[in-house]
């Protein structure tokens, strides 16, 4: 009872101080330094037509970069927690007809659509991040429908790491013609896309970034959930 | 219905992936239908094998023409149960009689029962509980006279007849 109560009381300290902090911030009024900025140069300097995206690949691609490594050590950390030597799925029951069926109609429509996020991520909201996640959904459905599914993990072993080099090669590929990593030769170099802005193929490297982090965001899901489903058998 | 050879389950797969790529991008412009048939053809390579069974045998036009004519009929059979459930609800004597029915089916294909569940399910009134073979076991909110009775074999026929008969003259053309 006394605990709660100071918990309360802590939070409700914490409350009011963040309140008074935010009570400062002058909300709808023209306060944009960098933004400005970026909203006024982001098509003549990265060919996209989403800003969003156009700050986290182009602008700030480091940050991109440092959060896929974050995904990739996660993925690595739940693999090393729960590591054991001989690890199987041990549902027991089938979903019903309903389910398994309606599974199979829907995988490839939810892979279709992570694809279709990932591509347009410099013309649509979205990009790698929400794409990777809608097709790591395809496999999670599969693994919820059917008690045998497993992803097939050589595969996707293979590309998560060949992915991930990708991207780092094309920052790499940047850094010898421009003179830093990351640096968008597609579009600064070889103007590619310039005369149709708006259009799928623009953006510079927007959407081949993207399209290497949705694979590799995808794949890594898909290893987390396929880790966390599956126990240990003794023999 | 037989399982149909793998190249007409992978086209039927890739158009009917391609199909929803222009729903989805709703645009004709070259790139987007150029980059939408190779993305349809990835993706039905990894899931044509859980994606269809009967190929491109779906595509025939008397099933195309009777799943175009099932969308109409069914909405309408969705508003009438719908306003059925409106009226339950607020009358108010609530003449609600529920009770779990046994019902059987004639479709065959697992897409066909499936349809024929959320059918079910989607005009209020009756829900299904579970699917089993040609069994199926439904959730009513008003058991008619005609199915209280003590005969499993008059139940099911009388159940089944309100319940699973008007969709499956559609369904089982579509379907199987």
């Amino acid at each position: 009872m006394l605990k709660r109560a100071l918990a309360i009381i802590t939070l409700l300290i914490i409350g009011y101080w963040l309140a008074q902090g935010l009570a400062g911030v002058p909300f709808g009024e023209d306060r944009m330094l960098v933004g400005q900025y970026y909203l006024d140069h982001v098509k003549e300097q990265t060919g996209a037509v989403n800003a969003v995206t156009a700050v986290v690949v182009n602008y700030r691609g480091f940050d991109t970069l440092g959060e896929v490594t974050v995904l990739f050590i996660a993925s690595t950390g739940v693999g090393a927690l729960l590591w054991r030597r001989k690890k199987e799925r041990t549902a027991k029951t089938e979903g019903s007809i309903v389910l398994t069926t309606g599974t199979r109609l829907l995988v490839p429509f939810v892979m279709l659509f992570g694809a279709y996020i990932f591509i347009h991520g410099h013309l649509t909201p979205g990009g790698g991040f929400p794409g990777g996640a809608t097709i790591a959904t395809a496999f999670l459905l599969l693994y919820m429908a059917f008690i045998v599914y497993e992803i097939p993990h050589k595969a996707f072993e293979k590309v998560e790491g060949a992915v991930g080099m990708t991207y780092v090669i094309v920052g790499l590929i940047g850094l010898a013609i421009g003179g830093y990593f990351l640096y968008d030769w597609i579009w600064q170099d070889w103007q590619w896309g310039a005369e149709n802005i708006g259009r799928l193929f623009s953006g510079g490297f927007i959407p081949v970034i993207y399209t290497i982090i949705g694979l590799k965001v995808g794949t890594e899901l898909s290893g987390i959930i396929d880790n966390m489903v599956k126990e240990e058998v003794s023999e | 219905m037989g399982e149909a050879s793998k190249i007409s389950r992978y086209l039927y797969t890739v158009i009917v992936l391609f199909l929803i790529w222009l729903l989805l991008t709703a645009s004709l412009d070259p790139q987007e239908l150029g980059f939408g048939l190779i993305l349809s053809l990835i993706v039905a390579a990894f899931t044509y094998e859980i994606f269809t069974t009967s190929g491109l045998a779906n595509l025939h036009p008397k099933r195309v023409a009777y799943a175009i004519a099932y969308v109409p009929y069914f909405l309408w059979a969705m508003i009438m149960a719908n306003l059925d459930v409106a009226y339950r609800v607020l009358h108010p004597k609530r003449p609600i009689r529920p009770g779990i029915v046994h019902c059987k089916t004639v479709l065959n294909s697992d897409v066909g029962k499936l349809a024929l569940a959320n059918s079910i399910t989607l005009t209020p009134g009756t829900i299904t509980l579970d699917v089993d073979d040609d069994n199926y076991f439904i959730h009513w909110i008003w058991v008619p006279d005609e199915a209280l009775t003590e005969k499993e074999e008059e139940h099911v026929k009388a159940a089944s007849a309100n319940i699973t008969a008007p969709f499956e003259k559609f369904l089982k053309v579509i379907f199987g």
